[in-house]
């Protein structure tokens, strides 16, 4: 069972002092999915970009992160457990699909390692296509790779920025279904603007309404 | 390390021009004594050798930009434009001194023109002494600068094409009436030409200020400034006046970008008049085939003069004014072995690790860059290549001199790195910027540290600009004669130095197998930056064709 997710009164100002989120608090339990809604440019993905420590520089901050009993905000993106599937896939064209997955694998002997890889191939359908060049997969190949890759790198919570609203309508419903049975025993945060992407028990949250601009002559304290 | 790293690469650039200004005054005794400007001035050389560095210079910078902006318009969007781009790397690979002694083979009155044409339409059977190559005028430097500069500022144009949509600009022009060659003069040429602005100050630089080419295919008596300046450097004596001479030379290199600003003020107010005219322009038919003409011929000069160069290597015996060699044979190679082999060696070693330390330093620079830890300077890397070499090696030397690092082989690499990294770091910095950075956060959030995305994510992605940045950085390096000259104090003898020194004290036939080795080493570095990337991606695509044989057509 993995821990519980926890923000703790978000403030997230534009570098031009414009005001996204003021005192945003929610906390996900494993298993359960919060989605966050709200009109474009509302700050939903500058939330995830915060959450796992890729925002811009720039960007004014101020909040808690908590997985379980700890901190994270001032952990490297790295060592932060916060698994993240985007709207693009990111699979590495370099690589294949297995090196794709092995990339995203912590520890283990070489041959645990490829067990874990063949396994979560065969669970997600996609026997057999380790050596596969990610170019060749279609568009719903390419999604599952991405999340059970994401999936075996352990993560202690999943982050969803709209990663259904790439695919056609057939796949987007198979793709969801894989996605809430893989991810059934993590915290999931899902960011999207549709709301046939969120299952029938998750949670709302709506972001977007107005709120102060920050004053940039004050120090800020990050 | 920001500053470790821009402390490297302004030492020797701060270092050298004050080590160039002090002996111009007297105030360096130890290496050189009198006062350089009075010497200088007053030597009887001074000012033919200032009007042909300016004529040579001033000329070749101009035709270069005309036969640029001719391939653009005419060229462009015609089956011969694949010819033209495709090219491009590899004219840019050959060496100066390389192509320089391959045109002296095709121009010269016993070259392969008049050959092709004598004695039957010429009744030549000797070689005429109607003209000399190198003339007195320093035509040969120019056409020798023209073809060996064209390709590098059409290639910076053509970098930029795309970000202009040449394509869309042509076709709404057109389609308001214009003529193509009005298209490009009013809607492309006044954004693409302060996107080329740099490359061309570069050149303009180069073409006032070469030596190596210059001691081939310019006159001897009186020589360009620079040539002249080489024969008062290597003179104790003469020394001051030497480095006063550059300091000149680099007051002439400003003054001529102050008129080029100028010259660009007031062709930029009268084509913005002449916009508002709604002139639509004639038909460019004869024009076009003109200017595609005259890039035929540029390309052609080239190619012949690399043909040349290869022929002579192999020739035992070529008559004038027979077309092609009687006889043939290996021993240019193998019997003078001495003379190549050592020179490639050196060549080679130096090209890698300047390759290697330029690529390592830019990497870090960038990343630096891209993680806001170094500020955005592009500016600093160009110095090198808008001072004249003359005017900045003159002092490191006398530097080096003082400190006892001359003849070190790790200062002419050091010095060689000086002038690679400005390429390389032009070459990588588009595509370090331009990768999207959520290829690195991907990795980052699958538990990738620093480095194990830098290794493993970035630079494979960054694989092709990679190599084509070590490519030219090998090239740049095996074209370096003054730096090598002069910083290595006689004791590192490379294919340029060989070829450059040795013309004209030894057999034709094997200062062309050294220019054909110079040539070669660069056009690998080229072949293998072109095929690495393509053999490891093929690697996974294999893989894909074993598990999924394609079905066999019958």
């Amino acid at each position: 069972m993995q821990d519980e997710l926890r923000i703790e009164n978000l403030g997230l100002h534009l570098p031009t002092g414009q005001c996204l989120v003021q005192g945003l608090s929610f906390s996900i339990k494993a298993g359960q999915v919060l989605a966050l809604m709200g009109p474009s440019g509302s700050g939903k993905s500058s939330i995830l970009s915060w959450l796992t420590g890729t925002a811009d520089a720039r960007l004014h901050a101020r909040g808690d992160i908590w997985l379980g009993s700890q901190q994270i905000n001032n952990l490297p993106t790295e060592k932060r457990r916060l698994g993240l599937m985007l709207q693009q896939d990111y699979l590495f064209p370099h690589m294949s699909v297995g090196d794709n997955l092995h990339f995203g694998l912590r520890g283990g002997t070489r041959q645990s390692r490829n067990q874990r890889v063949s396994q979560s191939l065969i669970d997600a359908g996609l026997a057999g296509m380790e050596h596969r060049d990610p170019a060749t997969l279609s568009g719903g190949q390419r999604a599952r790779v991405s999340l059970i890759r994401t999936l075996l790198s352990d993560p202690c919570a999943l982050l969803l920025d709209e990663p259904f609203s790439g695919l056609d309508t057939a796949l987007r419903e198979q793709i969801r279904r894989f996605t809430w049975t893989a991810a059934q025993n993590l915290p999931v945060l899902l960011v999207t603007h549709d709301l046939a992407d969120v299952p029938a028990e998750a949670e709302i949250v709506t972001i977007g309404e107005p709120c102060s601009e920050l004053d940039l002559t004050e120090p800020q304290v990050q | 390390m920001v500053w470790l790293l821009a402390g490297l690469f302004l030492f020797p650039i701060i270092l050298g021009l004050a080590g160039t200004v002090l002996p111009s005054i007297g105030w360096l005794p130890t290496i050189a004594t009198g006062q350089g400007f009075s010497v200088i001035l007053s030597d009887p050389r001074w000012l033919p050798a200032v009007a042909l560095s300016l004529q040579t210079g001033i000329i070749a910078t101009v035709l270069v930009l005309a036969l640029t902006l001719l391939s653009l318009i005419c060229v462009h969007d015609t089956r011969l434009w694949q010819w033209v781009s495709a090219s491009l790397p590899p004219m840019l690979a050959v060496p100066h001194a390389a192509i320089a002694v391959g045109l002296l083979f095709l121009i010269s009155p016993s070259g392969a023109l008049v050959r092709l044409v004598s004695p039957e339409l010429t009744g030549w059977a000797r070689p005429p002494t109607q003209w000399v190559v190198p003339d007195a005028n320093g035509w040969s430097l120019i056409i020798g600068l023209v073809i060996k500069e064209t390709p590098f500022l059409l290639l910076a144009a053509v970098s930029q094409l795309q970000a202009l949509n040449v394509d869309a600009s042509l076709r709404i022009g057109r389609t308001l009436g214009y003529s193509p060659a009005r298209c490009w003069s009013r809607l492309i040429l006044p954004r693409l030409y302060p996107r080329i602005r740099l490359t061309l100050l570069i050149i303009l630089a180069f073409n006032l200020t070469v030596v190596d080419m210059a001691l081939l295919l310019g006159p001897g008596n009186p020589p360009t400034l620079s040539v002249l300046l080489m024969a008062l450097v290597n003179d104790p004596d003469s020394r001051a006046a030497a480095s006063a001479g550059a300091l000149l030379l680099a007051g002439l290199v400003a003054l001529c970008f102050a008129l080029m600003y100028l010259l660009e003020r007031w062709i930029a107010g009268v084509a913005a008049r002449r916009r508002r005219s709604g002139a639509r322009g004639q038909g460019f038919g004869v024009f076009r085939t003109l200017g595609q003409g005259v890039v035929l011929g540029l390309l052609l000069s080239c190619a012949a003069s690399l043909v040349l160069l290869l022929m002579w290597s192999f020739t035992r015996r070529w008559r004038f004014p027979d077309a092609w060699p009687s006889e043939w044979t290996l021993q240019n190679w193998t019997s003078r072995a001495d003379v190549l082999i050592d020179p490639a060696v050196t060549t080679l070693s130096i090209a890698l690790t300047v390759a290697l330390v330029s690529l390592v330093s830019a990497i870090m620079w960038l990343e630096l860059e891209r993680r806001a830890l170094a500020p955005r300077i592009d500016g600093m890397w160009f110095l090198p290549l808008l001072i004249p070499q003359v005017s900045l090696l003159f002092g490191w030397q006398a530097v080096a001199l003082w400190f006892g690092w001359d003849g070190h082989w790790w200062t002419v690499v050091y010095t060689h790195w000086l002038y690679t990294l400005p390429y390389v770091i032009l070459i990588l910095a588009v595509a370090w910027r331009e990768l999207d950075p959520g290829w690195g956060h991907a990795a980052q959030v699958l538990g990738a540290g620093y480095w194990r995305v830098l290794w493993k994510i970035r630079l494979p992605l960054l694989l092709r600009p990679l190599c084509q940045a070590a490519a030219v950085a090998v090239a740049v390096s095996v074209a370096q004669y003054l730096p090598t000259l002069l910083l290595g104090a006689g004791r590192h003898q490379t294919l340029a130095t060989e070829l450059v020194t040795s013309f004209g004290g030894v057999d034709r036939r094997v200062i062309a197998a050294l220019a054909v080795l110079q040539s070669l080493l660069p056009l690998l570095a080229f072949v293998m930056a072109l095929l690495y990337p393509r053999w490891r991606m093929s690697r996974v695509q294999q893989h894909v064709k074993s598990i999924n044989p394609q079905p066999v057509l019958p």
